[in-house]
């Protein structure tokens, strides 16, 4: 039969890849990467403002798109090829500010991350290395440390002592940063990953989980801040000069980049958790040192680090700032040793650079310039001993760490391992605590649904629904002004079925609007939201307007009996009448009433 | 009591000395032989100056002397400034080769399973169980916590935005150390300033990249 009016179109799609535009970075995290800067954000957050969810998605499939374009297998083949060849072995040191009211070794206040103090405020004479000055010991910055140490699996030992690490720089008043050389206050933890922190498939080898061993975590005074104003004046800000920071060193279990960026991202999630380091990687609060070196898989290097033999000659990678800049270093670092390496060069042990945009590590000190620290134990601070009863009371009042928490929010309200992973994440727990007290509201109004119903209802709305609200209006958890009751209530009467869909998202913004204290079923009262079933006589009617319209398919329905066609009428009418008032069952049995006579 | 006796003592251990023996009576049955006490004082067995400098060239016991590269290493690790000239130069060296004479000596008296002494502190058990950080240390510092949340249970400091105060009896002057350091007229009163050049000068040295490079240290303001 031939249907006029229609025509197989080419693939409509081509256009589209071609003029596929650019990534753009999601409005709100630009500019608040931005206000942290202290720099304005020039124009208004565009009003096309895409929910996070879409915008991810989006990027996955553009991300795809791009692989399968030109030259995607070949560049794979001969990466991945090399890597057949070469294995890659990376360490890392990182070094997080810890959370705490003063520095470490004089009382003036620890400013952690507030780029709104007053430059050089906060300078005890120690700080500034003022002849005569002494250090003493503050006792406070001993919690988060431990915190850490215990999360993350240490032996913490009794006794540790502090050293000199000796070498001069304008950003060192002393002349010596005081740091735990040779007894360090921790040792011998675990960090485990699994596929969905970040680990590629090779580097879990089947397993279900990869654990890195910790070295030691030791605790050392931070420098001043630098600032350079070209072309030859530096600005110093000594307020940061002595605040305490824990270096946490691991062992080189690491054989990927993608593994390093996840141990980094893992860690800094893990100290944010426990509150000892709340300042992430983007305001400087959490800095990533990396050692990277290479071996011809199958042979065994001649050096070893901590029990760790068989690899290559490693160089040190300084002053990574961010996950990404963690992975395309190493990336960058260990492709230039394969190269030295293939073309029978030798790597030669020393510290590089890396920039944002770089496409090779810089060289920025070689060996025979390699500083020597003099380390020696600080006769003026006296060795640091740690009680058992204060390891114990820290460990038993331990906050949830984020594996567990999400291990427990997957079991208990039925949420899908990413979104349970989005929601721990974000808002430092508050949207988690929102939506366990909404599931527990929840309980006594819809008695007949088990929890786990309960809490994916729960867990869709305040991730998607109230996350949907906040992004369309561009406002932040904070702004939020709705209650759990409120949400308890929504969900309750939307799953009862005495409201529409629709209607319970206008009951989220009134919820939101602050400007009434009603609840949620008094406002359903006093605006008539309910929703009203149709009668009888308004199904009759919709029905037969809906078939006056059409009399050809009526005569189809009736003398050529193609029952098939009913159904149509049904869809018809759900789309004419009003937003889910009509209910398929009863107007498919009108329009059969209708029909037969 | 003094069956177990060290070697030195066992000389001296039967022999009062001569010039107490009218008071003193023999306690044991072997005869003193009078000790000359004077004679034994006058010569010295050990004197201080053979710390300072080797007796003899063969009884040297330095195997490497510095060398001129060793001594640059050394001054810039300290900071100090290179030699003027040759004769600075061996003057230095041989001081140098003097100190590291000196340690040699001490270092040849045997240290094995002694460690060496940090600090001065109590180091009985009962003084470490003192300096030992508990609960108790640290009660002041838990109240400063909060628990936040009821379903979602976390710890949170309480920044009550107090400013650190001193320990009793010293006060802590901030802001006040920067004045006093900034006072010799800069214009930019809230940051301490350097400049590269200024170093580059001092020290006579091209400054690389890098953190780690030695600079002049100090943070004071420079014209």
């Amino acid at each position: 039969m031939n249907v006029p009016g229609v025509r197989f179109r080419p693939l409509k799609a081509l256009p589209a890849l071609l003029n596929r535009s650019r990534a753009t970075p999601r409005p709100c995290y630009v500019s608040k990467w931005l206000q942290s800067r202290g720099l304005q954000v020039s124009t208004a957050p565009p009003a096309n403002a895409v929910p996070l969810r879409k915008h991810l998605k989006d990027e996955a499939k553009r991300k795809k798109a791009d692989a399968k374009g030109l030259g995607g297998p070949r560049r794979d083949g001969a990466v991945t090829a090399r890597l057949q060849k070469w294995e890659l072995t990376v360490g890392i040191e990182v070094h997080a500010e810890l959370n705490t009211a003063c520095k470490l070794f004089s009382s003036a206040t620890a400013a952690s991350g507030d780029i709104t103090a007053v430059p050089n405020s906060n300078v005890a004479a120690f700080d500034a290395a003022l002849p005569g000055s002494q250090p003493q010991f503050q006792v406070a910055t001993l919690l988060p440390a431990l915190r850490a140490a215990i999360a993350l699996g240490c032996d913490v030992q009794r006794k540790s002592g502090w050293d000199r690490k000796h070498y001069f720089h304008w950003d060192q008043p002393n002349g010596y940063q005081i740091t735990q050389y040779y007894q360090p206050f921790a040792k011998d933890g675990t960090l485990k990953l699994t596929a969905e922190d970040g680990v590629p498939r090779e580097d879990l080898l089947g397993a279900h989980s990869l654990s890195i061993g910790i070295k030691q975590i030791q605790m050392e005074q931070d420098t001043a801040k630098t600032s350079h104003h070209p072309p030859s004046n530096y600005h110093i800000d000594y307020n940061r000069s002595g605040h305490p920071l824990i270096e946490i060193i691991t062992l080189p279990h690491i054989h990927s980049p993608q593994t390093a960026a996840a141990v980094v991202r893992k860690l800094q999630g893990l100290l944010k958790a426990i509150d000892a380091c709340t300042t992430g990687m983007e305001l400087g609060g959490l800095r990533a040192d990396v050692n990277v070196s290479v071996r011809q898989r199958g042979t065994t290097g001649s050096l070893s680090y901590s029990g760790v033999a068989g690899l290559g000659q490693r160089t040190e990678i300084k002053n990574l700032s961010s996950f990404k800049a963690v992975e395309d270093a190493i990336v960058a670092e260990r492709d230039r040793q394969i190269s030295v390496l293939e073309a029978g060069g030798a790597i030669a042990g020393e510290t590089r650079g890396w920039s944002l945009g770089s496409t090779e590590t810089k060289r920025l000190r070689g060996k025979e310039g390699e500083v020597d620290y003099r380390y020696m134990p600080d006769a003026d601070l006296p060795p640091l001993f740690i009680g058992n009863d204060l390891i114990d009371h820290l460990r038993s009042s331990l906050p949830e760490l984020p594996d567990a928490t999400m291990e427990r929010v997957q079991r208990e309200y039925g949420l899908t391992e990413k979104d349970a992973r989005t929601i721990v994440a974000l808002d430092n727990g508050e949207r988690l605590e929102f939506m366990e007290a909404t599931e527990e509201l929840l309980q006594p109004r819809l008695p007949t649904n088990d929890s786990l119903e309960l809490g994916r209802m729960a867990g869709n709305w305040v991730l998607h629904e109230i996350g949907g609200f906040l992004t369309a209006n561009s406002l932040s958890w904070s702004d939020l002004k709705m209650y759990p009751i409120d949400l308890a209530d929504i969900i309750a009467y939307l799953a009862r079925g005495e409201i529409t869909s629709r209607t319970a998202k206008q009951l989220l913004e009134y919820a939101n609007d602050g400007s009434t204290s009603r609840g949620i079923g008094d406002l359903i009262h006093d605006l008539g939201l309910q929703r009203r079933p149709l009668s009888d006589d308004e199904y009759t009617e919709l029905a037969r307007t809906i078939m006056n319209e059409n009399p050809g398919m009526v005569a189809a329905i009736k003398e050529k009996g193609q029952k098939g066609k009913i159904m149509w009428f049904v869809g018809q009418m759900m789309r004419r009448g009003e937003e889910e008032t009509i209910e398929p069952e009863k107007a498919k049995e009108v329009v059969e009433r209708i029909l037969a006579d | 009591m003094a069956l177990q006796c060290l070697p030195l003592r066992s000389a001296l251990r039967c022999r009062p000395i001569p010039s107490l023996r009218r008071n003193l009576t023999r306690f044991n049955s072997t005869t003193p032989s009078p000790i000359d006490v004077a004679a034994l004082l006058s010569k010295p067995t050990w004197s201080v100056t053979s710390l300072l400098t080797a007796a003899s060239p063969s009884t040297s016991t330095i195997t490497s002397a510095i060398t001129s590269k060793q001594l640059h290493h050394l001054l810039r690790l300290s900071a100090l400034p290179p030699p003027a000239s040759e004769a600075e130069v061996s003057g230095l060296l041989a001081s140098l080769s003097q100190h590291l004479y000196f340690v040699n000596e001490i270092q040849s008296v045997d240290t094995t399973a002694v460690e060496p002494l940090q600090g001065l502190r109590d180091e009985t058990k009962q003084g470490e169980k003192e300096s030992e950080l508990g609960l108790e240390a640290l009660k002041e510092a838990l109240g400063k916590e909060k628990v936040v949340g009821r379903y979602h249970r976390r710890i949170r400091r309480v920044r009550d935005g107090v400013k650190g105060k001193g320990r009793e009896g010293v006060e802590e002057e901030m802001g006040d150390v920067m004045d006093a350091a900034a006072r010799n007229g800069s214009h930019m009163q809230k940051y301490a300033t350097a400049r590269r050049s200024a170093w580059e000068a001092w020290t006579g040295q091209k400054r690389s990249s890098g953190k780690e490079e030695m600079c002049g240290a100090g943070f004071s303001v420079m014209h």
